[in-house]
């Protein structure tokens, strides 16, 4: 489904990606995980044509992503908060992406209340725009707003990083639930771990924008990962969750 | 302590920023406050002359003591509008171990460095010591001068108090602000009192009874003990900080946009975006205040045809001008979401183009009562609403393209610099220039009419040939893309 050549990105003459090759197929669960400044959400960018890279190119279904406007039918993408029209509420916000997408209030109505549970009672007729809502809450409307749009291919960056217990439970049933059933390939960040080897297929791991593990998840998956973060560190010390980076 | 207060916000200020954005800024900005600042001391040098002038009949002292209370009640009602509450600054250090009271102490006493506190002295000191000190000494001078200073922190800290107040009820603002305009209209309109003569009678007896000078020091002492005292009790977050309680935000819809399929529900959301923020609302309210633009230059023949042009320009374009120099900043903080969206530019374009011709029109029904200045008028109207909608949008959404800086849309409009660059300086040009040079050549040949058909054309082609423009702005936007994204990014 997306296939990445020689792609670079090179800031004031440090490379934060830099990405020979990378092949996702269709139906894939892909997780991304790395330290801050990695380049994960750098590499999410360039995959959405949101940055121009030094070289190089992304394609998804054979197509560049760079100049054509095909891959936006089928793609849908949270990276931040900077995707939410914030002067919306959440309701209208989801008419808006649903009317895109030529949906009708209704059906938008009608999927809505197939995300109750994903909610909480949180979002939906609370009477406040998208701005007044936490991180947390406002993660939720991105999420759900890519979930409305019946993706083929979805993208989050980080969507455990803010959300409660209960929510990141709930998303992760979610995510396994495009993937497995719908056949959706799914492409997700996190810092993690536990999440991520549980939701994914495969793991990239990126460090200082190279991908220097490509692995497929199994029953070692966690242990390997906690052992190259935990450097230097006993291993059930080393599960220190990252703080959500600021972007 | 407090020195180290002062070194943060000195570096607050520096490294703001909109201070610190680009040179050119700062110097139009500092000319800017200078001009205002010298045009200030230039009445306050020259009252003693203006009071002659205004009130004739009356010896100056006796008038410049019956200006001075209302002086201050007009200031009050300003700064309940345009002072800033100093406050969020505060909250790093809420958790740290520094001491309350010298937090409330800084904070209150730093709420003393606003320009408003500036003008009453600039624009009545020269007074006092041209005209007061001779006759009645230094003494006397002196209590002039602490009694200004007494009033002036009295309004300084009312102003903030009532500020206070109202960001948790937002009822708190409107009633002072009644209170305030019922005490001018009292005075103006009902003549159940002379404010005048109240000045006066404090003012006036200041000059034979010095001591008097201590009642407004008292008043702007108990006022700063109030709202130390009332920080005191309230340094909580949700407290200090400008936002006003929340009210529940229903949504709405607007039926006749729909239409338009993705068009106008992006047209819509702009809508939405203008009147729930406070800058962009700013910037359509001005644009009612322009609409009196016709009242000064049409009441007056000093003013020539030619004015007619401008004149009709702004008052129907205003919106377009105002609200479209700063574009697309309006909507850089979700900017990445509509790229990623399966939105294509010449929607995103022709939703511009709507939302530009549906609040034209609006400002144009509203200019039609001006045909009581005769149907030329209206017609003269009716035609630069079309240069507006054809050429000016055109011209402002190219420039748009070339518009790199990030607006935060939650900051106000009062002396917000943000998103201003060189582009609007360049921008304002050719929309200025642009009508005069169809119109210029004929109007001094004396067929003023000629060049008005010109304008009308020339605008009706620009509006037929609109989906040229699109295909132009938007492969334009093309190469731009990225670096737009990217600015808008940087906050």
């Amino acid at each position: 489904m997306i296939v990445i050549n020689n792609l670079k990105k090179i800031y004031s003459g440090v490379t934060v990606v830099n990405v020979p090759h990378l092949e996702i197929k269709k139906g894939e669960s892909v997780g991304l995980v790395g330290n801050n400044g990695a380049g994960k959400t750098t590499l999410f960018r360039m995959m959405l044509d949101l940055i121009r890279p030094e070289s190089g190119e992304v394609l998804s279904n054979g197509e560049a992503v760079a100049g054509h406007e095909n891959w936006k039918n089928y793609t849908a993408s949270y990276l931040d908060e900077g995707f939410l029209i914030d002067y919306l509420t959440p309701e209208e916000y989801f008419y808006f992406i649903g009317g895109l997408h030529q949906q009708s209030t209704a059906n938008v109505d009608d999927f809505l209340s197939g995300l109750a549970d994903f909610f909480n009672g949180e979002i939906l007729k609370k009477g406040k725009y998208i701005r007044d809502l936490s991180k947390g809450n406002q993660c939720k409307v991105g999420v759900a707003s890519c979930l409305l749009q019946n993706p083929e291919l979805l993208m989050l960056d980080e969507p455990f990083a803010n959300i409660d217990p209960s929510t990141q439970f709930r998303l992760k049933s979610l995510l396994k639930d495009l993937n497995k059933n719908k056949g959706v390939t799914t492409l997700v960040s996190s810092h993690d771990l536990n999440h991520i080897t549980d939701v994914c297929d495969r793991i990239l791991l990126m460090e200082k924008g190279l991908i220097i593990k490509d692995i497929a998840t199994g029953s070692s998956t966690l242990n390997e990962l906690e052992a190259y973060f935990g450097v230097g560190q006993t291993v059930s010390a080393a599960l220190k969750v990252d703080e959500e980076e600021n972007h | 302590m407090t020195t180290t207060f002062i070194r943060h916000e000195l570096k607050a200020f520096w490294r703001s920023k909109n201070t610190g954005k680009s040179i050119a800024i700062r110097i139009m900005m500092g000319i800017l406050i200078l001009y205002l600042l010298l045009n200030v001391l230039f009445l306050g040098f020259f009252l003693n002359k203006l009071i002659e002038v205004i009130f004739p009949k009356q010896d100056i002292v006796v008038s410049f003591c019956g200006i001075i209370l209302l002086y201050y009640l007009s200031d009050l009602f300003m700064r309940l509008q345009l002072q800033e509450l100093p406050t969020l600054r505060v909250q790093p250090y809420l958790q740290l171990p520094v001491k309350r009271n010298s937090l409330i102490g800084y904070l209150a006493f730093t709420a003393l460095l606003s320009v408003f506190n500036l003008w009453p002295f600039i624009l009545f000191v020269p007074f006092v010591i041209k005209i007061i000190a001779p006759d009645s000494g230094a003494i006397a001078t002196l209590a002039f001068i602490v009694s200004l200073a007494g009033l002036t922190v009295f309004n300084n800290y009312l102003a903030l108090y009532i500020k206070r107040k109202s960001n948790l009820n937002g009822w708190v603002f409107l009633i002072s602000a009644t209170v305030i305009m019922l005490i001018g209209l009292g005075d103006f309109y009902l003549h159940l009192y002379s404010l005048r003569n109240i000045s006066y009678l404090f003012f006036g007896h200041l000059i034979s009874k010095p001591t008097l000078a201590l009642l407004p020091v008292l008043l702007g002492a108990l006022m700063y003990y109030l709202n130390f005292l009332y920080l005191k009790q309230n340094l909580y977050l949700e407290e200090l900080g400008s936002r006003k309680a929340a009210k529940y935000k229903s949504s709405t819809e607007y039926p006749l946009l729909s239409r338009f399929g993705s068009v106008g529900d992006l047209a819509a959301n702009e809508i939405k975006l203008v009147l729930r923020n406070k800058r962009s609302r700013s910037a359509l309210i001005m644009g009612l205040f322009i609409m009196l633009y016709g009242l000064i230059f049409y009441t007056n023949s000093h003013y020539g045809e030619g004015w007619k042009i401008f004149v009709g320009m702004f008052m129907t374009g205003i919106f377009i001008i105002n609200y479209g120099q700063f574009m697309f900043s309006w909507q850089a903080s979700h900017f990445d979401g509509l790229l990623v969206n399966k939105i294509t530019f010449t929607d995103f374009l022709k939703a511009k183009y709507l939302l530009f011709t549906i609040i034209s029109t609006g400002f144009f029904l509203l200019t039609t009562p001006y045909v009581y200045f005769g149907w030329h008028i209206l017609m003269v109207h009716f035609i630069m609403f079309l240069w507006n909608i054809g050429v000016n949008t055109t011209l402002v959404l190219f420039f748009a393209n070339r518009n790199y800086k990030r607006i935060d849309l939650s900051k106000g409009a009062a002396f917000n610099w943000e998103g201003v660059s060189g582009n609007q300086w360049i921008l304002s040009f050719p929309l200025l220039i642009a009508p005069y040079i169809l119109y210029g050549p004929f109007a001094l040949l004396h067929h003023a009419d000629i060049g008005l058909a010109l304008i009308a054309i020339t605008a009706l082609i620009f509006i037929f040939t609109r989906s040229f423009w699109i295909k132009q702005l938007e492969a334009d936007f093309y190469t731009k893309r990225y670096k737009i994204a990217e600015g808008f990014r940087n906050k």
